[in-house]
C-alpha cells in the first residue's frame, strides 16, 4: 500500500439544504473544500456549524429532511459522489469511503456479534475470500491492540467505549478504504483513551496511505492529529489553511475568539475570554450578509448586505470582508 | 363534560394556554367533532332519563318494529324505541365510567407518586402489587366477582372497575416520578427548603397532569367496554339500564343475529359505543397535540 | 446464564403469588356467596338421609373444602386440595370431574387463540413495518388509522359485527357451535371442513381484535429502532438493502415479543367475548356458563387454568426474550 492510493477530495460550491415548516433552510451554503490526498483534514465548529452534514456529504448520505440541492464533491477514483445512486452508491460506501461515528453513539447492532456484522458488510460487498476478510478484521485489532478473535465473538454491550471507537475504525477500513470520514472520533472518552484513539488513528493514516478527514468541536484534537484546518460557522468553511498556520495566526474573527476561548493549562483562566453571542441554528441564519456579523468584533456596513466569499491568501482561504484591511491582529504565537 | 373541564388549567400562562386549544381545535375539524360528540353524550347522561317517561313506554303492536320516522332504530321485544332505551342506557355507563376514571386516576397516582417519592422497599412493594394488579386476569375475575356483587349502582360498577385498573398509571407516574428525580428536580425542591407536600402538589403533579388526564380518558373508554361487555355476556342482572343489557337480550333474547329485521336492535348500542369511543379518540388526539410543547411550538 | 436463572425465579415467585391470590380470591367468594351454597349442599344430603360423614365427604368433593370447621381450616383445606391437582366436581354436570372438563374446553380456547394471534401477528408486524417506512405516503396513514380505530373497538363489538356481516346479511358460514353434529367426528373431510368453517368466524374476530395493536406498536417500535444510531451506521458501510431490513426487523420486533406473552395471557380472559358469542365450547365460556349454572366449583377451576396460563405465557415469553436478546442471555445493561 502506498501513499499514491490516497484520493483527492474537491467540494465545490455544496449547499445542503434542510425542509422545515418555514420552507427549505440551508444547512451548507456554497461550501467549497479540498482534502490533499495522504493529508488530515480536521473541520472544527460549534455546532449547528454544518461540520457533520459536510462530513455525511462526502457519502451523499445527508438525513432527510436535509438534501443536497447544489453542488459537487469529487473523490478521486469514484467521480462526483452527488451524482451516485442506488447499487453505485451504496458500494462506493464502505469500499471506498469508510465512516467513523462517534464514540457516543451506538454504531454496532446489538442484536448480533461484530464477527457476523464483518460478514454482512462482506457480503453486501460481495467479498469472495470472507475467511481473508476476518483475517484482515482480527490483524486490524490486533494492530490497534485488541484480542481480536475474541472482540469478533462480543456483542456490543461487552465493550467500552474506546474498543467500539476502535470496532468502528476497523470496519471502515477493513475493505481497504482509503477515504476515512472521522466523526468527532473522541467525544465521550476519557482523556487516556482520547490519546490512544487519536495515536491509532495517526498510525493507521500513515500505514495505510489513506486521505482523513475529522469532524471534531475540540481544537486541541485538530491542533494534534490534523495537516489543514477548516473552521466552520453558520454552514460555511469561514478559513481553511495549514494547521499550523490557521491556529498560529488565524485571520478570520471567528477563528481567533474560538482560540482565544480556549483556557489554558498554564496561565490565569481569566485570560480566556468566551466568544459573545450564540451560534446560529438553522433558523437563525441571516439571509443575506455575512453570517458571522452579530458576534463580530470588526463588523462593517458591508458586512450587512454581501456575504463574503471566501478568498486565498497564499495556502490559505478565508472568507471576510475585514481581512486584507489594515486590521491590529492580536495574535498569541503560543496557542499552537 | 368536556375535556377542558377535567383538566387543571396551568396557574400563570393561562390566556395562552386557551389560545392554544383553540388554535389546535381549528387546525382539525375532527376535533371540533370530537368533542361535539363527546358533549351530546354528556348532554344524554345528564338529561336523557328527563326526556322520557319512566318507565318507557311499550307498544304492543309494534314488536320488533323495523326503523321508522317514530322509531328511529326499531324498536325492542317488547315493542319500546330502542332509540330511548340507548338515550336513557348513557346515564348509567358515563357514571360508571367516570366513576371508574375517577378511581383510577387518584389510585394510580397516589400509588405511583409513593413509590416513585420514596423508592426503596416502598417502592419495591408497591411494584410487586402493581405487577399482581396488571397481569391478573381482569375480565375473569369480574365475572367471579358478579356471583356475589349485582352491581345494580353505576357507581358501584366504577368503584369495582377503578380498583381493578389503576395499575398501568400507577406505572406510568412512578417512572415520570423518578425521570423528574434524576434530573435532579426533587432535589433542587428540596434545597430551597420546600415542603414535600409543595413539592408534590405544586411541582410533581402539575408536569403530569396533561398525562394523568389522557389517562384517564382512556381509562373511560376502558371502563365503558368492560361494564357494557359485563351486561352483554348475561351474568349481571337486567334490571339496569345500560347498552350491554340491550346488546345481551338483542342477541340472546331477540335472535338479532338470526333475522336481519332485528338487527336495529342490535346495531343501535354497538353505534353508540362506537360514536362515544370515536369521540373520545378525537379528543385525546386534540389533548396530545395541546400538552405536547414538541408539537404545539411549530 | 445467571440472569436468565435469576429472571426466571422472580417471575415463577410472582406467579406463584398471582395463582396463591386468585384462589383465594375464589376461596373467599365461594364461601360468601348469599345463601351459602356449601352449607345448604351439606344440609340438603343430610335431608335425603345421607350421614354426616358422608354427606360431608360429598360436599367436599364438589366445593373443595369441607362444609363445617372453622374458616381456617376451610381455606387449608381448598389450598391443599388444590395443591394436589383436585379441582372438585362439577355441579351442573353431575359426575364429572371439574378438570375433565376444563381439560375438554381447553382445547376449543387454545387452537383459535393461537391461530387468530399468530395471524393477526404476522399481518400486523408486516404491515406496521410498512406503515412505519412509509409514514408520510397515503397507504402508510391508512394503515396507521385503521390500526387505532380497530385497536380502540372492544373485541364484542368486532365479534357481534362479524356474526351480523357474515351469518345474517350474507349468511356464508355458520354463526355458533364447534362443528356440525351432524357429521363423524374423525379423520374425515367433511367433519374436518365444518370444523374449519366453524372457527373461521372466532379466528378472524381474534385476529380483527388484536391486528390493529400490532400495527401501532410495530410501527412505533421500527420509528425507534430507524433513529437508531446503528441503522444509519450499516447504511454508511454500504450494507445491502436486505441485510439493512433484517437489522430493523430484528430490532423492531424484539419488545414486541413481550406484549405477544401478555396479550395471549390477556386473550385467555377475552375469550370469554368470542366464546359467547360464538357459542365457542371453550374456556372463556366454560366460565360464564359456571356462573350461570352456579357452578362455583367449575368457576374456581376455571378461573385457575385461566391465571395459570397467563403465568406460564409470561415465564415462556422471558425465555423466548433470553434467546433472541443477547443483552439478556449475557447479562449485559439493555
Amino acid at each position: 500500500m502506498t501513499e499514491s492510493f490516497a484520493p483527492g477530495v474537491r467540494v465545490q460550491d455544496l449547499t445542503v439544504v434542510y425542509r422545515t415548516p418555514v420552507g427549505e433552510l440551508p444547512a451548507l451554503a456554497g461550501v467549497g473544500l479540498t482534502l490533499a490526498p495522504g493529508t488530515i483534514t480536521g473541520i472544527v465548529g460549534e455546532s449547528g456549524s454544518g461540520k457533520s452534514t459536510l462530513a455525511l456529504s462526502l457519502l451523499n448520505a445527508v438525513q432527510p429532511p436535509g438534501r443536497i440541492s447544489g453542488g459537487s464533491v469529487e473523490i478521486d477514483g469514484l467521480g462526483d459522489v452527488v451524482r451516485l445512486t442506488g447499487d453505485d452508491l451504496r458500494r462506493a460506501r464502505g469500499r471506498q469511503v469508510g465512516y467513523v461515528f462517534q464514540a457516543a453513539q451506538n454504531s454496532l447492532n446489538p442484536l448480533k456479534t461484530v464477527g457476523k456484522q464483518l460478514l454482512d458488510l462482506g457480503r453486501s460487498h460481495d467479498v469472495a475470500d470472507l475467511p481473508a476478510l476476518l483475517r484482515e478484521a482480527r490483524a486490524l485489532l490486533g494492530r490497534m491492540g485488541l484480542d481480536g478473535g475474541r472482540v469478533l465473538d462480543s456483542y456490543q454491550h461487552e465493550l467500552s467505549g474506546g474498543m467500539r471507537q476502535r470496532v468502528g475504525i476497523m470496519l471502515a477500513l477493513v475493505l481497504n478504504a482509503h477515504l476515512v470520514v472521522l466523526d468527532e472520533p473522541t467525544t465521550a472518552l476519557d482523556m487516556i483513551t482520547q490519546a490512544t484513539i487519536l495515536r491509532i488513528v495517526k498510525e493507521v493514516h500513515r500505514e495505510r496511505g489513506l486521505t482523513t478527514l475529522i469532524v471534531t468541536h475540540d481544537i486541541g484534537v485538530a491542533a494534534e492529529v490534523t495537516d489543514s484546518l477548516a473552521v466552520m460557522y453558520g454552514g460555511r468553511v469561514v478559513e481553511h489553511g495549514p494547521t499550523m498556520d490557521v491556529l498560529g495566526s488565524p485571520r478570520h474573527p471567528y477563528t481567533r475568539g474560538l482560540i482565544r476561548a480556549i483556557p489554558r493549562l498554564s496561565g490565569d483562566i481569566g485570560e480566556a475570554t468566551a466568544l459573545p453571542g450564540r451560534p446560529p441554528t438553522l433558523g437563525t441564519i441571516p439571509a443575506e450578509g455575512c453570517v458571522f456579523r452579530e458576534r463580530c468584533p470588526l463588523r462593517m456596513a458591508v458586512c450587512d448586505t454581501v456575504d463574503p466569499a471566501p478568498a486565498a491568501y497564499g495556502e490559505r482561504t478565508v472568507a471576510c470582508h475585514a481581512v486584507g484591511r489594515p486590521v491590529n491582529l492580536a495574535v498569541r504565537k503560543e496557542y499552537v | 363534560m368536556t375535556v377542558t373541564q377535567l383538566l387543571p388549567a396551568p396557574a400563570t400562562p393561562r390566556r395562552n394556554f386557551w389560545r392554544g386549544v383553540l388554535r389546535v381545535m381549528r387546525r382539525k375539524p375532527s376535533r371540533m367533532a370530537g368533542v361535539a360528540i363527546v358533549a351530546l353524550f354528556a348532554f344524554m347522561g345528564l338529561f336523557g332519563p328527563l326526556l322520557y317517561p319512566s318507565p318507557l313506554p311499550r307498544d304492543d303492536n309494534a314488536l320488533y318494529a323495523a326503523p321508522s320516522w317514530a322509531h328511529p332504530f326499531g324498536t325492542d321485544f317488547e315493542g319500546t324505541d330502542v332509540l330511548a332505551l340507548v338515550v336513557t342506557g348513557t346515564r348509567y355507563v358515563l357514571l360508571a365510567g367516570l366513576a371508574t376514571a375517577v378511581i383510577t386516576v387518584a389510585l394510580g397516582t397516589g400509588i405511583g407518586l409513593l413509590a416513585g417519592f420514596h423508592r426503596g422497599r416502598w417502592d419495591t412493594v408497591l411494584m410487586r402489587l402493581t405487577d399482581l394488579q396488571l397481569t391478573i386476569p381482569g375480565l375473569p375475575l369480574l365475572l367471579v366477582l358478579s356471583t356475589v356483587w349485582k352491581f345494580t349502582s353505576p357507581l358501584e360498577m366504577g368503584v369495582v372497575l377503578g380498583v381493578l385498573g389503576w395499575g398501568g398509571i400507577a406505572r406510568a407516574v412512578r417512572s415520570q416520578t423518578l425521570s423528574l428525580r434524576e434530573r435532579g428536580f426533587i432535589e433542587a425542591a428540596r434545597g430551597l427548603g420546600l415542603s414535600t407536600r409543595h413539592i408534590v402538589g405544586r411541582e410533581l403533579l402539575p408536569s403530569m397532569a396533561p398525562y394523568i388526564a389522557m389517562n384517564m380518558l382512556i381509562a373511560v373508554t376502558g371502563a365503558i367496554y368492560a361494564q357494557v361487555g359485563l351486561f352483554f355476556l348475561g351474568v349481571l342482572p337486567f334490571d339496569a339500564n345500560n347498552w350491554g343489557v340491550m346488546l345481551n337480550l338483542a342477541v340472546f333474547g331477540g335472535g338479532a343475529l338470526t333475522s336481519a329485521a332485528a338487527l336495529p336492535y342490535l346495531l343501535a348500542p354497538l353505534l353508540a359505543i362506537l360514536l362515544l369511543t370515536l369521540g373520545i379518540v378525537l379528543v385525546v388526539d386534540a389533548m396530545d397535540e395541546i400538552f405536547n410543547p414538541r408539537l404545539r411550538e411549530e | 446464564m445467571n440472569t436468565v436463572i435469576r429472571r426466571l425465579t422472580g417471575h415463577l415467585a410472582r406467579g406463584i403469588a398471582m395463582i396463591w391470590v386468585v384462589t383465594t380470591i375464589s376461596f373467599v367468594i365461594i364461601r360468601n356467596i348469599p345463601g351459602d351454597p356449601v352449607r345448604g349442599q351439606y344440609e340438603k344430603l343430610i335431608e335425603q338421609g345421607m350421614g354426616p360423614d358422608q354427606a360431608e365427604r360429598a360436599t367436599a368433593a364438589l366445593y373443595g373444602f369441607l362444609p363445617t370447621g372453622s374458616l381456617w381450616d376451610q381455606y387449608t383445606g381448598y389450598l391443599n386440595g388444590l395443591i394436589h391437582g383436585d379441582l372438585g366436581q362439577s355441579l351442573s354436570t353431575p359426575g364429572t370431574g371439574v378438570a375433565t372438563l376444563i381439560g375438554s374446553a381447553a382445547k376449543w380456547t387454545v387452537l383459535p387463540v393461537l391461530g387468530g394471534t399468530l395471524l393477526s401477528f404476522l399481518l400486523g408486524v408486516t404491515l406496521g413495518v410498512y406503515a412505519a417506512i412509509k409514514r408520510s405516503g397515503k397507504l402508510g396513514d391508512a394503515l396507521a388509522i385503521s390500526g387505532s380505530l380497530l385497536h380502540g373497538v372492544p373485541q364484542y363489538v368486532i365479534g357481534l359485527l362479524v356474526t351480523a356481516i357474515f351469518t345474517t346479511l350474507w349468511p356464508i358460514l355458520p354463526a355458533g357451535g364447534p362443528v356440525d353434529i351432524s357429521f363423524e367426528p374423525g379423520f374425515n373431510a367433511a367433519y374436518i371442513v365444518s370444523l374449519v368453517q366453524h372457527a373461521t368466524l372466532p379466528v378472524l374476530t381474534y385476529a380483527l381484535a388484536s391486528y390493529g395493536g400490532w400495527i401501532l406498536a410495530m410501527k412505533s417500535s421500527v420509528a425507534t429502532v430507524l433513529g437508531d444510531d446503528f441503522i444509519l451506521a450499516a447504511e454508511l458501510r454500504g450494507l445491502k438493502r436486505s441485510v439493512l431490513f433484517r437489522y430493523i426487523a430484528r430490532n423492531a420486533i424484539l419488545p414486541l415479543f413481550t406484549i405477544l406473552a401478555l396479550s395471549l395471557g390477556m386473550l385467555f380472559g377475552g375469550a370469554i367475548f368470542i366464546e359467547t358469542i360464538f357459542n365457542y365450547p371453550g374456556l372463556g365460556l366454560l366460565l360464564v356458563n359456571s356462573i350461570g349454572a352456579r357452578d362455583y366449583a367449575l368457576m374456581g377451576g376455571t378461573f385457575l387454568v385461566i391465571t395459570v396460563a397467563i403465568v406460564v405465557a409470561n415465564i415462556a415469553a422471558d425465555l423466548l426474550y433470553a434467546v433472541i436478546d443477547p443483552r439478556v442471555r449475557t447479562g449485559g445493561a439493555a
